[in-house]
């Protein structure tokens, strides 16, 4: 499988379920789809519900997911997951598509995952390994005069049997256990290789009997000083520096005031208001309290189109997840300006035009809004605009 | 040739309400803006306001730039405005500084906050500590208000009686001040029995909820005539600030209000200002926090809070005779409400609670968790 970054789409998906925090999941009853595109890419499908993830590949269709995440290729979902990439850029140069709630996904998911960090390819520590270095460690002068010949008997896995014989200011070490030591350790190579890297204490596992030793005991406790301490080539040395990702939320309840409200109540009955300068006559969309130019209030109002004329518009295609709903716009998209019918020059009013029509939009194109089944009275009401042939 | 002093013409205020949940603060300036131009008269352009300051906070109003949100309705339209994020006052020591210095000769101020449009004032007075450690800690200016409640209670011998009795006395006077949110009189055992927030900060003893809006007028010497006969001059303005980690401060010092008090005073040539000010208004959000403002100010000496509140201190200084933030004001914009209630004394125009002949006035006003900054109006008739 092909590997970004040190690991692959795979490797993310299989440590899930080691991941997973049930404590954090109380209440969630998700279904979340996944297709990665590309080579190294796949489908995967993980429901979370009852406190339990169950993650499973999947052939074909994904089938109903209460969001999907549809990455182009395996570096990019990686890399998102990694946070090598940026979700937001990743979204915005359409790499990687939210279908559903981008916001909840983008909470949810590191609130209910332990963060997925690639695997470090360890150097391979092993009793032998330690032992047959062990000549590098020796510390002559702390054994000046010294002579002493013991040995390890190390069972099970990499383990083997070996003697160490410290004589006039050297140590040699070979394989198989002499008649004549003075003192011979038993262990299994594990616990050998833990005690030498530090995450076995050395009396502990003595006094647990993990450690067997035979022989003169005063001599098995001297063995360590007169070596260096073997160092873990795994061992971080680097410091560790840390960012601190929140999310800053705090609910608003925003009031629209009677003339904002009043926009919106004509939404409700598929009109759009706008409040009239009774100086300049001018029609203002969205209405406001007052005129800027005039500094005097608005009282009237008029309906204007619905259909209308595009002035001016722009292709967009990049799209960052709404704050406020955390869906993400399908790319490109047209963001248009719109002379209402019966709107005063420049009081134009921007909305979206339907995908299917943008190859023939243009500067002057005739368009008419297109309802919600039932507007609630929200600028959800009008899906968007299409042209009229 | 700069100006040589500057003036608050008029003042308008909106009422503070506790949830204004049918008024976008547009909607509450607007009615701010035309009831000052019916005081004054004043208009935009060539010969009239030129330059607008505004005062709002971006957290309560959960919007960046959060002035760009008003600007058409206070008449920014092709002119210059600016925005006072710190806190209210400071617009009227900046507006001060743009008059003196002959840049302009008519500035209007205009503030806003509604603290009922989010949540909670705690979690947004949370987001003003650091993201790493005080956000995560729970600071907010209330449970920082506590720490510095307990440690000034202990060094000014303040009681929980006091705390009750400033907080009557504050709504005594604000029955009197149509423009106070809480008006409605407590007995001090109501205060007493209400629920502990953060102690010894009891839920009577924390200033409610509140939305509002506030307007001034301020002109040159040479003009001010064209909008007022009652001109109040600003005397003194500074202002003062305290270390931002919480930490690192001697909560009970006072050190910044001190601080700010003496350099308001010595441009305003005032050599002690319990003796000059008729009339006294703080920011006091918590009730511990009148008695020790008034220390910073100079009213009584260090560690006299409770003494000064047992011989009648807040009577006999007329301190908060609006009813003070007590009695509900929103964070940002209380400054400004503390220096339209001095100006209305000054012009005489404070109707129940007219100090006869008042002739000085102090205006007080703190942002930033438990007192860290500081800010200090010195006005005169």
């Amino acid at each position: 499988m092909a590997e970004f970054f040190g690991t692959t789409v795979a490797d993310i998906f299989n440590t899930m379920p080691k991941r997973f925090k049930p404590e954090a999941s109380k209440g969630v009853d998700v279904v979340i789809g996944y297709d990665c595109g590309g080579e190294g890419g796949g489908k995967w499908k993980l429901t979370v519900k009852d406190q339990v993830a169950k993650v499973e590949t999947v052939e074909g269709d994904l089938g109903p997911c209460t969001a999907t995440i549809i990455a182009s290729d395996a570096e990019t979902f990686i890399g998102v997951t990694l946070q090598k990439i940026g979700a937001i850029d990743a979204l915005s140069q359409g790499k990687m598509k939210v279908v559903g709630d981008t916001r909840m996904l983008m909470t949810l998911l590191p609130q209910i995952f332990v963060q997925y960090t690639v695997p470090e390819k360890k150097t391979e520590v092993t009793a032998r390994g330690i032992l047959s270095a062990i000549g590098e460690r020796f510390r002559p002068d702390k054994a000046a005069g010294v002579t002493l010949k013991y040995g390890y008997d190390l069972t099970g896995e990499g383990g083997g049997q070996f003697t160490i014989t410290i004589a006039d200011g050297t140590c040699t070490l070979k394989e198989g256990l002499d008649s004549d030591l003075a003192v011979k350790m038993t262990m299994e190579a594990v616990t050998y290789v833990g005690m030498m890297t530090g995450t076995i204490d050395g009396a502990a596992a003595f006094t647990s009997g993990k450690v067997r030793i035979d022989g003169d005991m005063m001599a098995a406790a001297a063995t360590g000083k007169y070596f260096d301490k073997y160092v873990d080539p795994n061992a971080e040395e680097a410091e560790e520096l840390l960012s601190l990702k929140v999310v800053t939320s705090i609910n608003q309840r925003f009031a629209t005031g009677p003339v904002m409200g009043k926009w919106f109540a004509g939404l409700r009955e598929k009109k759009f208001l706008a409040s009239v300068c009774p100086l300049c006559k001018r029609t203002l969309i969205l209405p406001q309290e007052i005129c800027q130019f005039c500094h005097v209030r608005t009282k009237e109002y008029v309906e204007l189109g619905p259909e209308g004329y595009v002035t001016n518009f722009d292709l967009v295609y990049f799209a960052s997840p709404d704050p406020l709903s955390g869906e993400v716009r399908d790319t490109p998209y047209a963001c248009a300006w719109i002379m209402l019918e019966g709107a005063t020059p420049e009081e134009g009013f921007a909305f979206e035009i339907k995908r299917e029509d943008l190859p023939k939009l243009k500067i002057g194109s005739r368009v008419r809004p297109v309802w919600a089944e039932k507007p609630s009275g929200s600028f959800r009401d009008i899906l968007h605009f299409e042209i009229i042939d | 040739m700069a100006t040589k002093r500057v003036a608050i013409c008029a003042v308008a205020q909106h009422k503070n309400e506790p949830d204004l949940w049918y008024r976008r603060f547009q909607n509450m300036l607007l009615d701010v803006l035309e009831d000052l131009q019916e005081k004054t008269g004043f208009t935009y352009g060539e010969n009239g306001v030129e330059m607008i300051v505004s005062t709002s906070d971006d957290f309560f109003d959960a919007r960046t730039i959060s002035n760009n949100g008003v600007t058409d309705v206070i008449g920014g339209q092709y002119l210059a405005e600016e925005k006072m994020a710190q806190e209210g006052l400071n617009a009227i020591g900046y507006a001060n500084s743009i008059i003196l210095s002959g840049h302009k000769d008519l500035v209007l101020i205009m503030g806003h906050c509604k603290e009922s449009q989010g949540e909670s004032r705690n979690m947004i007075t949370n987001c003003g500590f650091d993201p790493f450690y005080g956000r995560a800690t729970g600071l907010d200016y209330l449970n920082a208000a506590g720490l510095q409640a307990q440690a000034y209670m202990r060094k000014s011998s303040l009681t929980d009686d006091q705390l009750a009795e400033i907080v009557v006395r504050s709504r005594q006077w604000a029955a009197k001040n149509p423009y106070a949110n809480a008006r409605e009189a407590v007995p001090a055992g109501k205060v007493k029995a209400s629920p502990m927030l953060c102690d010894p900060i009891r839920q009577l003893h924390a200033y409610p909820v509140s939305d509002g809006a506030v307007g001034l007028l301020l002109a040159s010497e040479e003009r001010a005539k064209e909008f007022t006969d009652k001109p109040v001059w600003i005397t003194g303005f500074a202002n003062c600030m305290d270390t931002f980690f919480f930490g690192d401060r001697d909560l009970t010092s006072n050190f910044a209000l001190k601080k700010a008090t003496a350099n308001a005073c010595r441009r305003a040539g005032i050599q002690d200002l319990k003796k000059a000010a008729d009339v006294v208004e703080v920011m006091d959000c918590y009730a511990y926090q009148q008695p020790m403002w008034m220390e910073g100010l100079g009213f009584c000496g260090d560690g006299e809070g409770g003494r000064f509140v047992a011989e009648g201190g807040p009577g006999k200084y007329r301190v908060n005779l609006s009813g003070g933030t007590l009695a509900g004001n929103p964070l940002i914009i209380s400054g400004l409400y503390r220096a339209a209630e001095a100006t209305l004394q000054l012009q005489g125009g404070a109707g129940d609670r007219q100090v006869p002949d008042a002739k000085c006035a102090v205006a007080h006003s703190t942002n930033g968790p438990a007192g860290q900054f500081h800010s200090v109006l010195i006005l005169e008739a």
